[in-house]
């Protein structure tokens, strides 16, 4: 058994697998599935201020290696996800490290929720700022995709809190390390990446849309290599930690990040297949390392040979 | 979560077909309304599950689902021979609430939403009618296997190629007149549309605990990914939420349900 505990700047996880924003609810969906805080990190379906409805339905559709989504952010508001039984109290009592993923449709909903996260911070090891959901018309990507705003929600979300910052960066733009930098300039202590990619699917019977959203984000296997390039740019291009994701389904995947140079992975659609896919992701790495002789988890980061 | 074997899986009458699987510790557990979440890893560029009401369970570990073949994943499944290993994720889901003794069921259903009623008319202690429409006569399915739990079962058709011509719901006036006085249980799984004329009926005539199974594109199946959600009312601005159909549902009361404009 390898060493698997990784460092992120400025807090440390047990392992490096995490599940992506989104698709992993609350953690308590999964509760009678695996010990959540065998987990590196449960992070958190997107928080903002208030309750929010999402898109209108269908909010899915399966591609090739792949899906589409444009769920839209559902979500049940600061207040129940601080003081609902099914929401933090209940992750808690896991012992797992929690990581909020946050957004807000203004700068000023931004640094709310992270004030509220700051002020009620047990149990919460770090907050991910969301500027990269494709899925909204106000907040998410318009920020994700615009420099001087990610710059700007960044630092005012610096402000208004002390816990460790991980900026979630969008794929959707020319050059990701641009937006890397930002986030590292800002304040952020992390970047994440990636979100998933703008996408379209259509029924040719009916000739509409397959989501009621027009466009949704693509995540899955289909998208691994592209996310794996980016995260490879990115780490050479920042300081900050990099947590990779995109596509991975297996330990194997997972090791193709670590070796791009993220610190730690997300497991996210792969879940949807399989709730213990995270899990096996941990071990798959764990065995990798095993089997080519490497006591520590931190040995592979970055060590890819060119 | 059960990993077994398909013991048989073959067509049913009309295009519709029958696969049995052998899931003993989901067989166990499974109640009348809930789902089942299969992966079907012979489908390799398609990683999703594929959600399926449970029509019947039974002491030999079983559990059947009834399938129509509608696209790659149907097509797949129905290619399956028996012994094929399966990977099932279940019983999922909110389940029917039982009629207490005494108690009427009166099952509404349509096309194959029979097959999602079976297992609680086979249950119910006291035996009532299945009211079943359909497009055609061939898509009435299951008429015999409810008739032999003891339900009497009333049909419609769309073509009026067999029983009444018309929709299903334009059999309830009867049963609200046969009944009058009796205590009446409704339970409906079947196309949206049939499910939004059934629900205002039902609260019009007092049956506000009447179950509908509602569902949409699912994904998860475990209430984490927010795909599948349908408009129940809730007390906010709105008089709405989108609630998850595969965790808290996909049956709802009938007054939970908003039937306001989508």
């Amino acid at each position: 058994m390898a060493d698997l505990r990784v460092d992120l700047g400025k807090f440390s996880l047990k392992n490096p697998v995490m599940t992506a924003s989104g698709t992993f609810g609350y953690g308590f969906e999964y509760k009678d599935y695996f010990d959540l805080n065998k987990l590196g990190a449960v992070v958190v379906k997107g928080i903002a201020m208030k309750p929010s409805h999402g898109n209108k339905t269908p909010r899915v559709a399966e591609v090739s290696s792949g899906m589409l989504n444009a769920i839209g952010l559902q979500g049940p508001g600061v207040d129940k996800f601080l003081h609902g039984a099914e929401y933090l109290p209940f992750l808690r009592t896991t012992g797992a490290d929690v990581i909020v993923n946050i957004w807000g449709k203004t700068v000023e909903e931004y640094r709310d929720v992270a004030a509220a996260m700051d002020a009620d911070s047990e149990g919460i090891t770090a907050l991910e700022i969301n500027i990269s959901c494709p899925n909204v018309k106000e907040g998410g990507v318009a920020f994700g995709t615009d420099p001087k705003l990610a710059h700007e929600v960044i630092s005012e979300v610096r402000k208004a809190t002390s816990l460790p910052l991980i900026t979630k960066l969008s794929p959707n733009v020319t050059d990701i390390t641009e937006f890397a930098k930002v986030a590292e300039d800002a304040g952020s202590d992390a970047v994440s990446l990636i979100n998933t990619i703008t996408g379209m699917a259509i029924d040719i019977k009916t000739r509409r849309p397959k989501i009621a959203n027009i466009t949704g984000g693509l995540s899955g296997p289909a998208i691994k290599p592209v996310a794996l390039r980016m995260v490879w740019q990115t780490a050479k291009a920042v300081r900050i930690p990099v947590i990779g994701m995109g596509g991975i389904m297996t330990g194997e995947d997972a090791v193709e990040f670590l070796l791009a140079g993220a610190s730690a992975i997300a497991v996210g659609t792969a879940i949807f297949a399989d709730p213990y896919a995270p899990i096996n992701v941990i071990e798959g790495i764990n065995k990798y390392l095993d089997d080519n002789g490497y006591d520590s988890v931190k040995q592979i980061i970055g060590a890819l040979e060119i | 979560m059960d990993h077994g074997e398909i013991i048989c899986n073959e067509p049913l009458d009309h295009g519709y077909n029958r696969i049995k699987f052998h899931v003993p510790d989901i067989a166990a557990e499974a109640q009348a309304g809930q789902f089942v979440h299969v992966r079907i890893a012979a489908l390799r560029d398609r990683i999703l599950r594929r959600p399926f009401s449970i029509s019947n369970v039974e002491e030999d570990g079983s559990l059947t689902v009834i399938y129509k073949v509608v696209g790659d994943g149907t097509t797949v499944l129905s290619m399956l021979p028996a012994k094929t290993p399966c990977d099932l994720m279940g019983p999922l889901g909110k389940a029917y609430t039982m009629p207490e003794a005494g108690e009427i069921p009166i099952i509404v259903a349509g096309g194959y939403g029979s097959a999602a009623t079976y297992l609680l008319a086979k249950r119910a202690p006291t035996k009532g009618i299945l009211l079943l429409g359909a497009r055609c006569k061939d898509d009435l399915i299951l008429t015999e296997e409810f008739a032999a739990t003891g339900f009497e079962v009333r049909c419609s058709t769309d073509d009026g190629s067999f029983g009444h011509k018309g929709l299903v719901t334009d059999l309830l006036d009867n049963v609200f007149e046969e009944f009058k006085g009796k205590k009446l249980r409704f339970y409906a799984c079947g196309p949206t549309p049939m499910l939004m004329a059934l629900g205002p009926i039902l609260l019009d005539k007092g049956y506000a605990d009447g179950e509908l199974s509602l569902d949409h594109l699912m994904c998860c199946g475990v209430g984490a990914c927010f795909a599948c959600v349908v408009r129940i009312k809730a007390d906010n601005e709105d008089g709405w939420r989108y609630a998850r159909t595969c965790k808290e549902g996909p049956v709802f009361r009938a007054d939970a349900v908003w039937y306001g404009d989508k």
